[in-house]
């Protein structure tokens, strides 16, 4: 059986959520390879989100917000934008490709970009193949780091 | 020049000008004015000045350009000074004569001088004539006596005293009293008393107010006020300057038609002197009163002269009349109280202030004060601007003053005021008249009235003879003016001038002129005369300014005087007076010596006959120009109906006998 | 200023004084001649027609016109004593001889007895009256016009009698006119006959629509004069209730509301992109719309159907989908164009002799009685053309007897292509949300479909509502239907709207952010991530606080605070936790 990535979709209650259903209601075809995780805006996406979904061992990590200026609270998605690049350099010092990690925005009726970028995303990670979390070797890291600094 | 601080300086500069004067030189006046202009007076000058050069005189005779002394009848005129010889009719040959005999030599040059057409005696001094004897030239008398574009010469006649006294010894008040009290009344037309105008001018609400000067003379015939603006232009603005401080206005504007360049040219001058010195501008002889005049000259329309409409032009409009149910005392030039008056009547202002108003209202009659000044023309010996004091007869006028009406004519009438002041005064002894006046409900059958002519001229008296002063324009009649084509001289005048705005002026006009031309061409119906009257009651009852208002006039008077003339034009197709040519014949009588004169004006080759036989009119050919009638010596071509032109031919060739065979006291010039 | 009593044809009445005779003699009842007075411009007193014979107080007889004499106390006045009415005869009469026989002195010379002037009619047909020139300077302020020459050579002219620079084309000289001395032309000579097709003519000051709320006129400052040239004014001065005022402009207001029902409906598609169809080129290609206002009986053909020459056609193309269910311009049916097609049809049957034409794709007669009614015009002999429209041309020579225009489709039941010779084609364009719905959907945070329509919460649950708490929809705007079923949405959307007015109070969100006092550092992090400034910092405790009123638990904080001391109920970090293991597992 070829691999089946799992991912985990943080969905903005406003835009993507919606978006998602309106995908389901138009009877778009979607991968089932991602599970939703409703949140009332991307600016809920805590970083420690992101890597409890990959040491739980998700695949790849999707947050999809509303697009910049959209935002139903204004400008959660912005927050967003900010965190995620920190989120993916954080990710990748722990030895994940941080490809695994996206943002995207999908607004409540691009029912088809939705499914444009679940199919892709899911394409993504089965070409990444399957997260194969090391343990973490906090003396490297630092070690690394004081390299990097001198 | 230096500015004249204060009224003392002026007095002391008039001095010192007396003091230089030479009482034993030489001076020639010679008249400038624009009518010794059209008779060549500009060569002669030119010739003076040439000839007082050549011959080294500079420093022994002055030549002095003055303005009009009213005389054009006899341009160019000179007069030699000290000893006051008046010379007409100079031409550019006479200069060395002048100069020669009276100014080397101080004698008189006879052939120059005026000679009296009744004694056929020469005059030697102006005074002496008798167009000057009865006049009374308190305005024109300076005119020939100063050069217009000198200050000097005008302060040095006691110019602009009236103004010193004026501006520092009297309160506005005091003046305005002064010129009720003189009694002048507006010399334009309307006869409004000055005073009471200023007076209301004054009292109005609103700043700033303005005076203004109406020097739109536009009555044809009329020249008065070009004569002072040209000769005198100082007077007016003296007069202004006064007008302005007793109302209260610090802006004036002379309103001057673009016809008039030389009064135009003088006037300038003359306010660019007086600015010079103080006389004119801020501070005025120190008695910190300011006014300035700005001159604006106009296009040339005869409506213009109505005050509502010059005010438009001054604003830059078209100069349309409104209606003046609200007064320009009030409500003038941009709607601003604005007080106006005709350059005569500006003229008359430093007279009264310097001379007293008391003095001032002792010449004239009882409502009339002062002089007037009148431009004689038409059928008259002496044309020329008389000035004369109110309450002389229309006879002392027009037969002492004018000379009466040359060639042994007989006397019609004279139009005043202007084509729309155009009335009439009249012979009314004449039978024709007289028999008009009854069927116009004027007299009765068996009245017989007393001669319009021994009538005192004033602005109540003439109203009351149905005429009115005007602006002073007189135009004299003879027995060969036709009535009906005076009537539509004037109607044809007012239509080119009328602005057209309103509707009665516009289209009554027009139909006034199609009726009159319809009854000179010998188309007149029966009724057409009604109906000139009912078209002229309309045009008197609704036309918006006095143009329109008074247009009908020289149509209702002459219908009044001379109903007569008018049917035999619309019954008879005769032309009474032998003027109007689709009713006129010419034809050559039994006095014709056969000279051939006729023969040679005649553009028409319409009369033949051989040398010293008797000639004779062809009536197909002949185009009714009356070239043959002006050049006729003998009183031969006479002018007759249409019809009877042959039957006068034919009785003539009965009754001819050649000039050899003549009783010698019927042959003459 | 004060009143003065005065007498009219010996009755008393009482007047302003200084204000002008002629209006308070109309008010009286009397009728006076006038040919140059207008009530909006400074009388002129040009024509003499309006003459009256007055008594001034110091008993002064005269005559005067009333349009501009002032009136002062004891005015006693005739304002038709045999002086005046002769005057006013002659002058008429000699006005006629100037000018052409023209209905306006016809029938003034009716009223004072002038049947033909005694002079014969002139041939001018200008009277000098002046109010072109005085409307233009004083009304309008454009100056334009001015009299040139003088006495009876007057006439009426621009500067120099050439074109004049300062004209603005506002066409008030044309109607003030009152002998058409001067006329508006287009500049290729034709008349304005279909200016109705631009819907409506370019009034200055008009009722925008019909059912326009409020249902008052507006001024266009587009076409106002006094928007153009600062004169005019005449509209205020005419308002018994002083109701216009100039310097009252467009402005925005601010209003304080609970609740926001969005119907902003729709804007038509222009046709003009659909180049086969050719309109705005090809006359009597029409939209619907234009049709409607041709139709209106308040429109300014008064209801008749027309082509641009003022014909009636002999027959008209209908065509449907103009715009609609076309993959290049809108894939979505406008659900509208059937059922007016079909009524178009009716309607021009019941008004002309036309031949009809309907061309469309698929007839979709779903509401009650609509099939019904779709019969009913089958019946009445409508030909039905299953076959879109495919183009529009000019008939070559050959056809132009049958149309001007030929209409080619291809008829899909009968297989075969067909030209239809027609004088007329109208086209169903179709309903496209308003070019500028994304701004709007922006400010009330409603979404935008892709199809441009506003995007309700739930194609089911929340017909009506949408995302944004308070504001819903009705109409077009959240995607096209008929009549019917926007006053249904929009009752829907009132009651909904209501049931939230009258609670009074909003139920708010369960979900909330809450912050832990012992765990809050103080940071004041959260207090510049909240969008709402639903989080404030307690001094005295030295901990932030959320308003729990003001927070709409975005969750923004929880996931910013870095001392974990946020907690967004509903969304807490270990609900979240939980749910990625669940899914994950």
């Amino acid at each position: 059986m070829s691999f089946e990535p799992k991912l985990v979709g943080f969905l903005c209650n406003w835009c993507s959520y919606t978006g998602a259903d309106l995908a389901g209601t138009s009877r778009l075809k979607i991968p089932p390879n991602l599970r939703a995780i409703r949140v009332m805006c991307s600016g809920r996406v805590d970083p420690s989100f992101i890597l409890t979904a990959l040491s739980k061992g998700a695949d790849g990590v999707l947050v999809l917000g509303c697009h910049p200026g959209d935002c139903h609270y204004s400008e959660g998605n912005y927050n967003c934008q900010r965190r995620l690049p920190i989120t993916k350099s954080l990710v990748e010092q722990m030895g994940i490709d941080p490809r695994r990690v996206r943002l995207e925005w999908v607004s409540a009726s691009e029912a088809s970009l939705f499914q444009e970028v679940v199919s892709e995303f899911t394409e993504q990670i089965r070409s990444l193949g399957p997260l194969e979390l090391k343990e973490f070797d906090f003396d490297r890291a630092a070690a690394d780091a004081q390299l990097v600094h001198e | 020049m230096n500015r004249i601080s204060d009224p003392k300086a002026l007095a002391s500069y008039r001095e010192k000008l007396k003091a230089a004067q030479d009482p034993n030189k030489t001076m020639i006046h010679f008249c400038a004015g624009t009518g010794c202009i059209a008779c060549g007076c500009e060569e002669v000058a030119d010739a003076f000045k040439k000839r007082i050069a050549d011959m080294g005189l500079e420093s022994s005779v002055t030549l002095k350009l003055t303005g009009c002394p009213g005389f054009c009848e006899r341009g160019p005129l000179a007069t030699v000074y000290p000893q006051g010889i008046f010379y007409e009719k100079i031409g550019v040959s006479d200069v060395d004569l002048i100069l020669e005999k009276t100014v080397k030599h101080g004698q008189v040059v006879e052939k120059l001088l005026y000679k009296d057409p009744t004694t056929g005696k020469k005059i030697v001094e102006e005074e002496e004539i008798p167009f000057y004897k009865k006049q009374m030239r308190l305005l024109l008398g300076s005119n020939g006596l100063m050069d217009p574009t000198c200050l000097d010469d005008y302060i040095l006649l006691g110019g602009y005293e009236g103004m010193a006294k004026a501006l520092s010894g009297m309160q506005p008040e005091e003046i305005v009293q002064s010129v009720i009290t003189s009694g002048l009344r507006g010399r334009g037309g309307g006869g409004f008393p000055t005073g009471w105008k200023w007076d209301s001018c004054r009292k109005a609400e609103g700043k700033p107010k303005y005076v203004i000067c109406n020097a739109d003379e536009g009555d044809p015939g009329a020249f008065m006020d070009r004569a002072i603006l040209e000769g005198n232009p100082h007077s007016v603005i003296e007069g202004m300057v006064i007008g302005a401080f007793a109302i209260g206005s610090n802006e004036g504007f002379v309103y001057v038609r673009h016809e008039y360049p030389l009064a135009v040219k003088n006037l300038n001058i003359a306010l660019k002197q007086a600015r010079q010195v103080g006389l004119l501008g801020k501070d005025i002889l120190g008695t910190g009163f300011d006014f300035d005049i700005e001159v604006s000259r106009g296009g040339g329309a005869f409506v213009c002269g109505e005050s509502t409409a010059l005010m438009a032009s001054l604003e830059g409009k078209i100069g349309e009349p409104r209606p003046k149910y609200v007064h320009t005392t009030d409500y003038g030039l941009w709607d601003k109280p604005s007080n106006l008056n005709n350059v005569e009547s500006w003229a008359n202002i430093p007279l009264i202030i310097k001379g007293g108003a008391d003095w001032y209202a002792s010449i004239g009659t009882e409502n009339s004060k002062g002089t007037k000044v009148f431009a004689l023309s038409g059928k008259i010996s002496n044309t020329g601007l008389v000035e004369v004091p109110m309450g002389i007869t229309l006879r002392e006028i027009l037969y002492d003053i004018g000379g009466g009406i040359p060639g042994n004519k007989k006397f019609k009438a004279v139009q005043t005021g202007g084509p729309s002041g155009g009335t009439l005064v009249v012979e009314t002894e004449d039978e024709m008249v007289h028999r008009s006046m009854v069927r116009s409900g004027d007299v009765q059958v068996d009245e017989t009235v007393k001669s319009l002519l021994d009538l005192p001229v004033d602005f109540d008296e003439l109203t009351k003879a149905g005429s009115m002063m005007g602006s002073g324009g007189m135009i004299v009649m003879d027995q060969d003016s036709c009535m009906v084509d005076v009537a539509k001289y004037f109607i044809h005048f007012l239509i080119e001038e009328s602005c057209g705005k309103c509707l009665p002026c516009r289209e009554g006009l027009r139909m006034l002129h199609d009726i009159l031309e319809r009854i000179t061409n010998g188309e007149g119906r029966e009724g057409d005369v009604e109906l000139l009257q009912e078209v002229s009651n309309t045009l008197i009852d609704t036309s918006l300014c006095q143009l329109g208002g008074s247009a009908p006039n020289p149509v209702l008077s002459t219908i009044r005087y001379f109903r007569d003339e008018y049917d035999a034009h619309v019954r008879d197709k005769r032309c009474p007076a032998g003027v109007c040519n689709a009713l006129v014949g010419y034809a050559i009588n039994e006095n014709c010596i056969g000279d051939g004169q006729c023969v040679k004006a005649c553009p028409s080759d319409a009369i033949s006959g051989d040398p010293k036989g008797l000639y004779r009119i062809d009536q197909s050919k002949c185009i009714q120009c009356d070239a043959c009638y002006q050049v006729c010596q003998f009183d031969s071509i006479v002018r007759v109906g249409r019809d009877e032109a042959n039957d006068v031919q034919r009785r003539a060739k009965e009754r001819w006998v050649p000039v050899k065979e003549r009783p010698r006291e019927k042959v003459g010039v | 200023m004060a009143t003065v009593k005065i007498r009219i044809d010996g009755q008393q009445v009482e007047a302003e004084e200084g204000s002008f005779l002629l209006p308070a003699i109309q008010e009286m009842g009397v009728e006076i001649p006038t040919l140059c007075y207008y009530k909006y411009a400074t009388p002129y007193a040009a024509c003499r027609m309006c003459v009256v014979e007055i008594w001034d107080k110091r008993k002064k007889n005269k005559v005067v016109t009333a349009c501009n004499y002032p009136i002062a106390e004891g005015l006693e006045v005739l304002t038709h004593s045999p002086r005046v009415v002769a005057a006013r005869r002659t002058n008429l009469e000699m006005l006629m001889s100037r000018c052409a026989p023209m209905p306006v002195l016809q029938e003034m010379g009716k009223k004072l007895g002038i049947e033909e002037p005694r002079w014969g009619w002139g041939t001018d047909t200008c009277i000098l009256c002046g109010l072109c020139v005085r409307v233009c300077d004083e009304i309008v302020g454009a100056r334009a016009l001015g009299f040139a020459s003088r006495g009876a050579d007057r006439y009426v002219t621009t500067a120099f009698d050439g074109e004049a620079d300062s004209c603005i084309l506002c066409g008030a000289c044309a109607s003030i006119c009152p002998t058409e001395h001067i006329q508006l032309e287009e500049a290729d000579g034709r008349k304005i006959i279909h200016d109705e097709v631009t819907l409506g003519p370019n009034s200055a000051i008009s009722v925008p629509f019909r059912q326009a709320v409020p249902n008052v006129p507006r001024i266009d400052p587009e076409y106002c004069i006094h928007f153009r040239t600062g004169g005019c004014t005449v509209c205020s001065q005419v308002c018994p209730k002083d109701c216009i005022h100039y310097d009252e402009q467009e402005k925005t207001e601010e209003i304080e509301v609970g609740t926001i029902v969005l119907a902003t409906g729709f804007q038509d598609l222009d046709p003009e992109i659909l180049k086969p169809y050719g309109y705005g080129k090809i006359p009597n290609v029409i939209t619907a719309m234009e049709f409607e206002r041709m139709n209106n009986a308040a429109g300014s053909t008064g209801g008749k159907i027309q082509l641009q020459n003022g014909a009636e056609p002999r027959s008209i193309a209908i065509l449907h989908c103009i715009g609609s269910r076309d993959e290049r311009h809108h894939p979505y049916c406008s659900r509208v164009c059937c059922m007016y097609g079909l009524k178009f049809a009716h309607l021009v049957k019941e008004k002309t002799e036309a031949e009809v034409y309907q061309l469309y794709i698929d007839l979709r007669a779903f509401g009650k009685g609509y099939e019904e009614f779709y019969q009913r015009i089958l019946s009445e002999g409508v030909n039905v053309i299953r076959g879109k429209g495919t183009e529009v041309v000019r008939a070559g020579r050959g056809r132009a007897e049958e149309g001007d225009l030929l209409v080619r489709c291809e008829d899909t039941l009968a297989g075969v292509f067909r030209e239809i010779p027609v004088d007329m084609v109208i086209l169903c364009t179709a309903l496209e949300a308003h070019s500028d719905a994304k701004e709007t959907g922006r400010k009330f945070g409603v979404s935008i479909g892709a199809d441009g329509w506003f995007i309700e919460r739930h194609p089911k649950l929340g017909p009506v509502s949408t995302a944004t708490d308070g504001v819903f929809l009705a109409g077009v705007c959240q995607g096209p239907k008929d009549i019917p079923d926007t006053v249904a949405q929009g009752g829907a959307a009132a009651a909904e709207a209501m049931s939230l007015m009258i609670r009074g109070e909003v139920e708010m969100d369960a979900a909330c952010a809450v912050i832990d006092e012992e765990k809050c550092c103080g940071c004041r992090l959260c207090n510049d991530l909240c969008a709402y400034s639903a989080i404030t910092f307690d001094e005295e405790k030295e901990v932030s606080v959320v308003n729990e009123a003001l927070c709409k638990a975005c969750g923004t904080c929880v996931a910013g605070c870095p001392s974990g001391s946020i907690k967004g109920l509903h969304f807490t970090d270990p609900q979240i936790y939980a749910e990625i293991e669940g899914i994950l597992s």
